[in-house]
Order: C-alpha cells, then sequence, then structure tokens
C-alpha cells in the first residue's frame, strides 16, 4: 500500500446546508493511509439498495429469528444487489479469500436489539464461501459488556474472532494513537477519537451490520453512526447538556481513511427495531418488528430510508418527529426520555445523514434513490 | 545549568502508634519514619530511623482521590479530583501533612515526590507495605530535581477563588507557575486586573480557567494527556532533558495513556509503579513545525509513573 500522510482540516459546512443555525467544530484529522481508488462508501452502488422484507423472518412473539429466513433474505438481497445469479458470485464482488474481514455489529442494545447472530452468522458463512478462513473474520464492537450477552461464538463457525475494543470502559491500548479526530466540543481533556488499530491496521474489509434504531441524540442510528461511533474511541464526548454534536462527526469520523474505503458492504438488520429510547433497549416497550433487511454500499441511503423507517413508526405511536428541534421539548433527565417517547433528552440530529452525503458518504435525495423491494 | 538543580524529598511515613510496633514497620520495609516529638526517645532503641515531626505547623494536604459526583452538573461528566498540586505550586517551601485513609497513602506519596515537596503521611497499618514499595521505586527514579517546566506564568493574589483557579489548571494539564511579577518567558501571564481577567471573573473559576487555555491554545500546550482523565502530569526539564511525572488518581490501572509532549526528544524510557515491565509503545518525535512534538504510549500504568525524556 502506498502511505502518504495527511493533515486535513474539515471544511466548514457544505453551503447546502449554510443556512442551519448550527456552529460547527473545527475537525484536524490526522491519517496516514491513503484512500482506495474507490472507496467502499458508497462504493460501487452509490443511492442504490435492497429491501428485503419475509413476515417469517422473526417470531415476535419469542424475538427468536428464523435461520433459514434469514439465509434467503441475504442471498435474494445480495443477487439483487449485485445482479449475479449465484451469491456467492455476489458476495465475490466485494470479498477475496486474503481479505482479513471484519463485522462491525451492533451490541448497545443486547440483548433486547443486536446485530441478530443469526445475520451475522450468515454473513461469516457467506464470507467463508467466497474462501476466506475463519480464522480471518474479526466480529467486532467497542465494548465488551455489551458483547456479552450475545454469544455469537454459538452461530459463527469456529475461529472466527470475536473481538472488542475496551474489556474495561475507557481502555485505549485498542486504539491507533496515529489515526485520529482532533477536535473540541464542550472544552473536554481529551480532545482525540483514535480509530481502532484492527480497523486501521488489520482488516481489509469491513461489512457494517447496523440495526434499525431510533437514537436520542443522532435521530436514528443506522450505518453511519455504526461504522463511525464504532470505530473509534472517546465519541460520548460529543454529547453534553441538551446539545449533541453528531450532526458532523458522525460523518466525519466515518470519512476517515482507512475506514472510509474498507468499509464495503451495508448489511442493515431490521428483524427488530427500536422506535424509542434508543441506542439501548432494556424493555420490549419500544421494540417493533419492521421484518426487513437492506443490502448496499452506500450508508447515506440506507439510513435517509431508516428515518422513514423510525419516524413513520414514531408518528403511528403518537411520538415525537425525530426532526422535532423545540427546545420545550428537550428534558436532559435520561429516566423522562426513556419513559416518554415525547420527550427528547437532546435536540436531535438527524440531519447528520444529509451532512454526511456532503462529506462524499452517499446519496441522501429520495429522488436519486433506487430502492429495489423484494418480498418473500 | 546544575545550579537550577534542587534538592530532591522523598515524602516520609508518620506514626504515631507506639514504639512498639517498630516490627511491623520493619517487616513492610519502612526504615526511615516521622513520630511526634514526644515519642523520639522511645523510638531510639527500635533500630528504625525516627524523625520527630510537628504535625501541627505543617499545612494540611487534601487526601487525594476522584469522586464521581452523578449529582453535580459538569460539562464535560469527567470526575472530580481532589488533588495538592496546584497547593504545592503555591507554596513549595512548606512541608506538608497528609491524613490519609485506608488506599490512599501510595497516591499521596507519589504527589508528594511528583511536586518535590516535604510530606509527612499518615498511613493505614494495611497500607504499610504498598508505601514502602513506592518508596522504594521512588527511590530507585530519584535524581537531582529539574527546574519545573511551564508556560503560564501566574501572579496569585492568595485568594480562595484563585486557589480554585489553579486547582482547575492542575487538574486540566495545564502546566503553570505561581511567580511574583510578569514575565515575558512566559507564553502567557495571568494578573487580576490586566487586561482580559479580572477580579470579578473569579467568580467563575471553571471559565477563568478554560479561558486561560483558550488564549494559550492547545497548540502551544506543553503537555497533553489522551485516554484518561484523571491522571494530571508534571513536567521538569532543562536543556535536552526532561521528566514527565503522571499520577493516577484513579483507583483501576490506567491502559493506552498517549501522551503529547511539546519539543522533539529522540528517546524515552518509562519507570511505572508496579508496572516494572512496562515500556513505552508508539513513540513518535517531529522536529520543526508544525509537529516538534513526542508522543508516546504507556501501555499500562497504575498510581504513578515517570518518563525520561532525552535528545541527543
Amino acid at each position: 500500500m502506498n502511505r502518504r500522510t495527511f493533515l486535513q482540516v474539515a471544511a466548514a459546512a457544505p453551503a447546502v446546508l449554510s443556512a442551519e443555525d448550527r456552529k460547527l467544530p473545527k475537525y484536524r484529522i490526522v491519517s496516514h493511509f491513503a484512500p482506495a481508488a474507490q472507496p467502499g462508501m458508497p462504493g460501487p452502488y452509490p443511492g442504490h439498495l435492497v429491501s428485503v422484507h419475509a413476515e417469517q423472518s422473526i417470531d415476535v412473539t419469542t424475538e427468536k429469528p428464523n435461520g433459514t429466513v434469514v439465509g434467503e433474505m441475504m442471498s435474494r438481497g445480495m443477487r439483487a444487489l449485485t445482479g449475479d445469479a449465484d451469491v456467492r458470485d455476489a458476495w465475490a464482488r466485494f470479498i477475496t479469500p486474503s481479505d482479513i474481514v471484519g463485522i462491525k455489529v451492533n451490541c448497545s442494545g443486547a440483548p433486547g436489539i443486536m446485530s441478530t447472530p443469526e445475520v451475522v452468522a450468515e454473513i461469516a458463512r457467506n464470507v467463508v464461501a467466497v474462501g476466506v478462513k475463519p480464522d480471518q473474520i474479526w466480529i467486532y464492537e467497542r465494548f465488551q459488556e455489551q458483547v456479552n450477552s450475545v454469544h455469537y461464538d454459538r452461530y459463527v463457525p469456529q475461529g472466527v474472532h470475536i473481538w472488542t475494543a475496551e474489556t474495561s470502559r475507557g481502555s485505549t491500548e485498542s486504539y491507533d494513537p496515529a489515526t485520529y479526530v482532533e477536535t473540541t466540543f464542550f472544552d473536554e481533556d481529551d480532545t482525540r477519537s483514535n480509530m481502532i488499530r484492527l480497523v486501521s491496521n488489520r482488516f481489509t474489509k469491513i461489512i457494517n451490520v447496523p440495526n434499525m434504531k431510533d437514537h436520542g441524540a443522532a435521530g436514528v442510528t443506522g450505518c453511519l453512526k455504526n461504522i463511525a461511533y464504532g470505530s473509534f474511541s472517546n465519541v460520548a464526548r460529543s454529547h453534553s447538556g441538551t446539545v449533541t454534536n453528531t450532526y458532523s462527526f458522525i460523518g466525519t469520523l466515518a470519512s476517515v481513511e482507512p475506514l472510509h474505503s474498507r468499509t464495503v458492504l451495508q448489511v442493515m438488520d431490521g428483524l427488530r427495531g427500536v422506535w424509542h429510547g434508543g441506542p439501548f433497549s432494556p424493555s420490549r416497550k419500544y421494540r417493533f418488528y419492521p421484518k426487513q433487511m437492506m443490502f448496499g454500499t452506500d450508508p447515506v441511503a440506507i439510513d435517509r430510508l431508516l428515518l422513514d423507517v423510525i419516524d413513520n413508526k414514531r408518528k403511528s405511536e403518537h411520538a415525537l418527529s425525530v426532526w422535532d428541534r423545540s427546545p420545550s421539548h428537550v428534558n436532559p433527565q435520561a429516566g423522562d426520555y426513556e419513559n416518554n417517547p415525547n420527550v427528547n433528552h437532546f435536540v436531535r440530529e438527524p440531519g447528520h445523514i444529509e451532512y454526511a452525503a456532503s462529506l462524499g458518504l452517499g446519496v441522501y435525495d429520495l429522488d436519486k434513490i433506487k430502492v429495489t423491494k423484494i418480498e418473500l | 545549568m546544575a545550579a537550577l538543580f534542587l534538592a530532591v524529598l522523598l515524602p516520609t511515613l508518620f506514626w504515631d502508634q507506639p514504639a512498639d510496633t517498630a516490627e511491623t514497620l520493619r517487616k513492610a520495609g519502612i526504615e526511615r519514619l516521622y513520630v511526634p516529638a514526644n515519642q523520639v526517645a522511645a523510638w531510639k532503641k527500635s533500630g528504625l530511623t525516627a524523625l520527630p515531626f510537628d504535625r501541627d505547623k505543617a499545612s494540611k494536604a487534601a487526601a487525594p482521590a476522584v469522586e464521581y459526583r452523578m449529582d453535580v452538573a459538569s460539562a464535560t461528566r469527567i470526575p472530580w479530583v481532589d488533588a495538592n498540586g496546584w497547593r504545592f505550586a503555591r507554596d513549595p517551601a512548606r512541608s506538608y501533612f497528609y491524613d490519609v485513609s485506608k488506599g490512599s497513602a501510595v497516591l499521596a506519596a507519589a504527589e508528594a515526590y511528583a511536586y518535590g515537596v516535604e510530606a509527612a503521611i499518615r498511613a493505614a497499618p494495611d497500607d504499610l507495605e504498598a508505601f514502602a514499595r513506592m518508596l522504594k521505586f521512588l527511590g530507585a527514579i530519584d535524581q537531582p530535581r529539574l527546574p519545573v517546566k511551564a508556560n503560564i506564568g501566574v501572579i496569585d493574589d492568595g485568594s480562595a477563588a484563585m486557589g480554585e483557579v489553579l486547582n482547575l489548571l492542575a487538574r486540566h494539564n495545564l502546566l503553570f507557575r505561581v511567580i511574583p511579577a510578569p514575565d515575558p518567558k512566559y507564553d502567557l501571564n495571568i494578573r487580576l486586573g490586566a487586561g482580559e481577567f479580572s477580579k470579578a471573573d473569579l467568580a467563575d473559576p471553571y471559565a477563568f480557567a478554560m479561558r486561560i487555555r483558550r488564549r494559550l491554545t492547545d497548540e502551544k500546550r506543553l503537555l497533553r494527556i489522551y485516554g484518561s482523565n484523571v491522571v494530571l502530569a508534571l513536567l521538569t526539564g532543562d536543556g535536552g532533558q526532561a521528566r514527565v511525572h503522571l499520577i493516577n488518581y484513579g483507583a483501576a490501572t490506567v491502559k493506552g495513556l498517549r501522551v503529547r509532549v511539546l519539543g522533539s526528544y529522540a528517546r524515552g524510557k518509562l519507570a511505572a509503579f508496579d508496572h516494572e515491565k512496562s515500556e513505552l509503545q508508539d513513540y513518535s518525535a517531529q522536529e520543526g513545525a508544525p509537529g516538534n512534538s513526542t508522543e508516546f504510549t504507556i501501555p499500562e500504568m497504575g498510581t504513578y509513573a515517570v518518563i525520561d525524556l532525552t535528545s541527543p
């Protein structure tokens, strides 16, 4: 790999968003990695995604997914995305046998909601089918205590690594000291967010597996937030009081090399969803069951659809829109937010998805997004 | 520059229990201690070096600790650190007395040593062994003390409010010295009533300290810590050598702490208390603009670590 040094001060907000009354922090991105000729995001299918719905994909009483149906959803979705008749060919467009593959799961809501083990196992199975050895596959997440309850090891091929960056909260030894975003949000002392070392120095490809979730700060949490906040240290500092900087921080982190180039596939696991209180899900009260998965390479396009999935569900539950910015609805007391869908914890920033589009991470305009829908 | 080297003081155990406890101390590894003056005679036969110490004449140092105050609003949700560095910087020539509860004596010893003040530490009996181990560690790393490095000069009015500003500067690793009058060798001189810093501003010490930070700019800070908000630092140095003192006020081992020191140093050597095998990782030294800095990672540290930096 040709390695060069990039020291980049992020530009001010793009013109399309200049009317927003929002003060953007200055970001200094430090990375020694050059972008790929075609970065993984938005990849070969910008503005194109496949949405597969299967009524039998999950038992809503037991919340138990149907592995066979999940396998079929994935096969149909990947073939429709690529146009390949053989699912192995579809996966081979993204993964080669020599790759070291990171699978970025989301376990912040576990055990209520997480990247479903059946989905992750099916991804691993397909990656192995391409010729990748199990010990070249790493399921990764930031926090050990969130992964503990999921037991991926019971589902994935033997040899697949299940790894977390912080075995104890706040430990930073698994992050790359040379790859980071530096910024000050609230006069915090530690102004750096460092990329996970495996992401920068080991993985050659990353598959992103988010869930369909509401998020108290970002509005929703989907592809962009999972890959961004889930691959860097010290990101919770972006929220304080009623203010969150997720608007610009999520896209900025996702655009850092080599994360930007190596994240080659987005598999949105929407078997379960959370319509309020996310990213956590301590009770079933706010869970729902979209019974769908989305496949693509464009995280912005998928998240643009996710916005409507979550907001429509909230509307049907007579809850505040994710777009509501009224200060009168904001109460930073966590208990109120968790118990009342008409209270916000922060002024939500669903605009982070459009901002990410302005950084070149994908297509935001619904009129320019092509959705291939499959019903099983 | 040898004339600037200052004498180094090792902290000392203060023990007010009877002389018949000498064997307990000896077993723990304590050889030298302070006792109340009226007990010195009784300790003479113990074989230990017992010196008189009048705790009432010493300045009281707070028990160093971290408090996680969930009920106190904080802009950055950082824990509350009770530390004495600001107090020592204000009056380094005084003797200090720590009366600490179980578990804090080792931290107190590290703190007092790092700042080079004379300190008597009344330790809990359960802490004696660890305390002696810390003294042994300090003895092993001890060297002639280098001058404190700082680029913020503070003309201290002696008020409690200014004391809190000094506390916050130390808390946020904004390296300062208390000076009698403005000195152009500092990047920033803070004097109340001069320029933008008024006495009324002291009503909000946090805002005051953060304004100092912004005026200095993070780029000019002599030392930065990444990866912990309970590790406080002190920097000493002269010419081509520097010593970084890192004091971990938290109970947990800190892993992967990243340190940035302004200036390029070719080599660094780590000594970490209770982590003898720990070595600096990911060391980099950049000369000239815009970097002109040295960075390294400490894989693991407990209560105290010292990094000696040298340039050719």
